[in-house]
């Protein structure tokens, strides 16, 4: 019979040692290995990292804030585990497993000699490999909050320039993929000792504790801690990661209204403003460069197919101040994207090599019909295009109105009114 | 005393129509002032029934999609009417929409770029008199 182990006893229990089942016929002695945070952590960080991982690789970017609050989570999952690995139990304590890199040579030696010892806490490849995810953990988490301050001036690394934060894209992607093959080799790993060894050693990672061997007779005693504490700080930086996440990025309730806008809104020239705006939503002027703007305002009487003409004058002054306010002037991600225009039609920010691949799976008629109408109408699936900013979690694409009697139902007057 | 309180009831009724018939009023008069400007350039006078034909009927010439002023502003003149890029566009029916045809420059505008869409060209001082001596009754 398994020795009974409730899930209460597993978080709440703090003797050392234990007995099992006291009705079993030959009582095994175990020993209180893996305390309650080093359990906690452990599978704490599976959680956050497979979030992470699902909302990074798969989810696509419109999943940006789940992805951003799983790192968080993570990151401070691993700074607890390093103050832990100084204070925590014994076998929680970095000292008590991280060997040199001769002890890990030996390790191995005697791993292909077939002579090497069963392992209480952490055998010297096992610490190896902890010690590596920590650092790759906290490296993705700092490496994505830079992607983060450089590509869309999210605090708190909001003076990183475009190019710096779009390196550390890079690296934050490398790492992740890094970090896959170090959780494979992990369990891997565990799997491989579980089975040379003869002990299962995820339940012990469950249930914190292992069987007592003859040769553990002079084991090292797992010195209680008082776990109360420390679980109030882990819920109280969870919940503090998990807000901060939340609510520090672009449209979250406690960013304040983009302090780092390019150009305002409130600040668009008044002739662009409102002449710009007959019959769409007046474009961000850091969408295109500024030479596009100049072939696009010397061209109004064929304006995509329409006649947008204006005054000479009018026009003139609008496309200078589009100049001194374009996509060469401005340090934004969607400014760095939409340089690169399209050599065809420099001036539609929609046939730039950018936006076709990033809309690719978008369905073609999803677009044409309403409310969206097409592909210029940023504003129908991008809450923030007024800002020029396009963050991935202000993304959502709407759903055509009801269709009643061959008629589109009221649902699709559009909310923005022209004033002509 | 209480001949005293009729009479202020009447004087704040009288202000309160006052203040909502003034800007209507101011707007009557630039309205009126813009359809003279036609008037003075077109050679017959105008007519809303010719102004009618002209809004409503189709023309060839401008772009093929947009044969007639309805393809955008429909043929509700008190309704809102939609550009091809989705957005609503107010009512031209005057007694629907007060402030229709009382800038000059936003009157020129659009005649300009509309004409040159459903026509393939600019409109005569004639035809933009007539229309909006009928849209102006409407
Ligand atoms: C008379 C109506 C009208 C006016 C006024 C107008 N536009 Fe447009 N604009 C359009 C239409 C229609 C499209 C293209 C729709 C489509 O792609 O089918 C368009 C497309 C654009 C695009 C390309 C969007 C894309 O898909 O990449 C830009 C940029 C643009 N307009 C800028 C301007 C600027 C700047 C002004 C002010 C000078 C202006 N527009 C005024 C009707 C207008
Ligand atoms: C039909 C809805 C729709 C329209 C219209 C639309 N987009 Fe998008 N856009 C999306 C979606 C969905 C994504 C995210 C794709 C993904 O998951 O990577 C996106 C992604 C983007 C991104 C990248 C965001 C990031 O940082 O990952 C930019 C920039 C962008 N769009 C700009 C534009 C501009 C500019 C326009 C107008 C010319 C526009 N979009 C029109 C749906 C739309």
């Amino acid at each position: 019979m398994a020795p009974h182990i409730s899930w209460f006893s597993i978080l709440f229990s703090a003797s050392d040692i234990h007995h099992s089942h006291p009705t079993s016929a030959k009582a095994v002695q175990q020993i209180y290995v893996w305390d309650r945070f080093v359990r906690l952590f452990h599978w704490g960080l599976l959680v956050a990292v497979t979030l992470a991982a699902l909302s990074g690789f798969w989810l696509g970017a419109t999943w940006i804030r789940l992805h951003v609050v799983a790192g968080l989570l993570a990151a401070s999952l691993v700074l607890l585990r390093l103050i832990w690995g100084l204070t925590g139990s014994h076998h929680a304590r970095f000292s008590s497993f991280v060997r040199a890199p001769h002890e890990v040579l030996a390790h191995l030696r005697e791993l292909r000699a077939g002579v090497a010892p069963r392992h209480i806490g952490h055998n010297p490849l096992g610490a190896l490999m902890v010690l590596m995810l920590l650092a790759v953990v906290l490296s993705l988490a700092i490496t994505g909050v830079m992607t983060l301050g450089g590509e869309f001036k999210t605090p708190p690394l909001a003076t990183l320039s475009y190019d710096q934060g779009q390196f550390a894209h890079y690296v934050h992607k490398l790492l992740a993929w890094g970090l896959g093959g170090l959780i494979a080799l992990h369990v891997l790993g565990a799997l491989f000792e579980s089975l040379r060894t003869k002990e299962n050693l995820p339940v012990a990672m469950i249930t914190g504790r292992k069987a007592l061997r003859n040769e553990d007779a002079d084991f090292p005693s797992n010195h209680s801690v008082r776990i109360r504490p420390v679980l109030t700080v882990i819920a109280a930086m969870v919940l503090f990661s998990g807000l901060a996440g939340w609510a520090g990025l672009p449209g979250g309730s406690g960013h304040p209204p983009l302090p780092h806008a390019p150009v305002s809104p409130s600040a668009f020239n008044v002739d662009y403003a409102s002449e710009c705006s007959d019959c769409h939503a007046a474009y961000h002027p850091s969408l295109l460069p500024g030479s596009s703007w100049q072939q696009l305002m010397a061209h109004l009487d064929d304006h995509f197919g329409e006649d947008a003409s204006l005054e000479a004058q009018t026009a003139q002054e609008i496309s200078d101040w589009l100049v001194t306010v374009s996509a060469d002037q401005v340090d934004s991600k969607p400014a760095h994207v939409f340089r690169k225009v399209s050599p065809a039609h420099p001036d539609a920010i929609s046939l730039t090599p950018f936006w076709q691949k990033t809309h690719a799976a978008i369905p073609k008629k999803t677009f044409s019909q309403p409310p969206i109408y097409g592909a210029f109408n940023c504003a129908a699936c991008h809450a923030d295009a007024a800002t020029g900013w396009f963050f991935p979690s202000n993304i959502s694409i709407p759903k055509p109105p009801i269709t009643i009697h061959g008629n589109t139902s009221l649902v699709s007057v559009p909310s923005a009114i022209v004033e002509e | 005393m209480k001949g005293r309180l009729a009479l202020v009831r009447t004087a704040v009724v009288l202000t309160l129509a006052f203040a909502l018939v003034t800007p209507s009023v101011a707007a009557a008069g630039a309205r009126s002032s813009i359809i003279a400007g036609f008037a003075a350039k077109a050679g017959k006078p105008l007519s809303a029934a010719r102004g009618k034909a002209f809004f409503t009927g189709k023309h060839t010439g401008g772009k093929p999609e947009t044969p007639t002023c309805l393809t955008c502003h429909t043929s509700n003149l008190r309704g809102m009417g939609k550009t091809r890029a989705g957005k609503a566009i107010k009512p031209m029916a005057v007694s629907a929409n007060p402030e229709r045809f009382t800038d000059p420059k936003k009157v020129a505008k659009w005649f300009r770029r509309n004409c040159k869409t459903v026509l393939g060209r600019e409109c005569t001082a004639q035809e933009k008199g007539d229309v909006l001596t009928w849209l102006a009754t409407q």
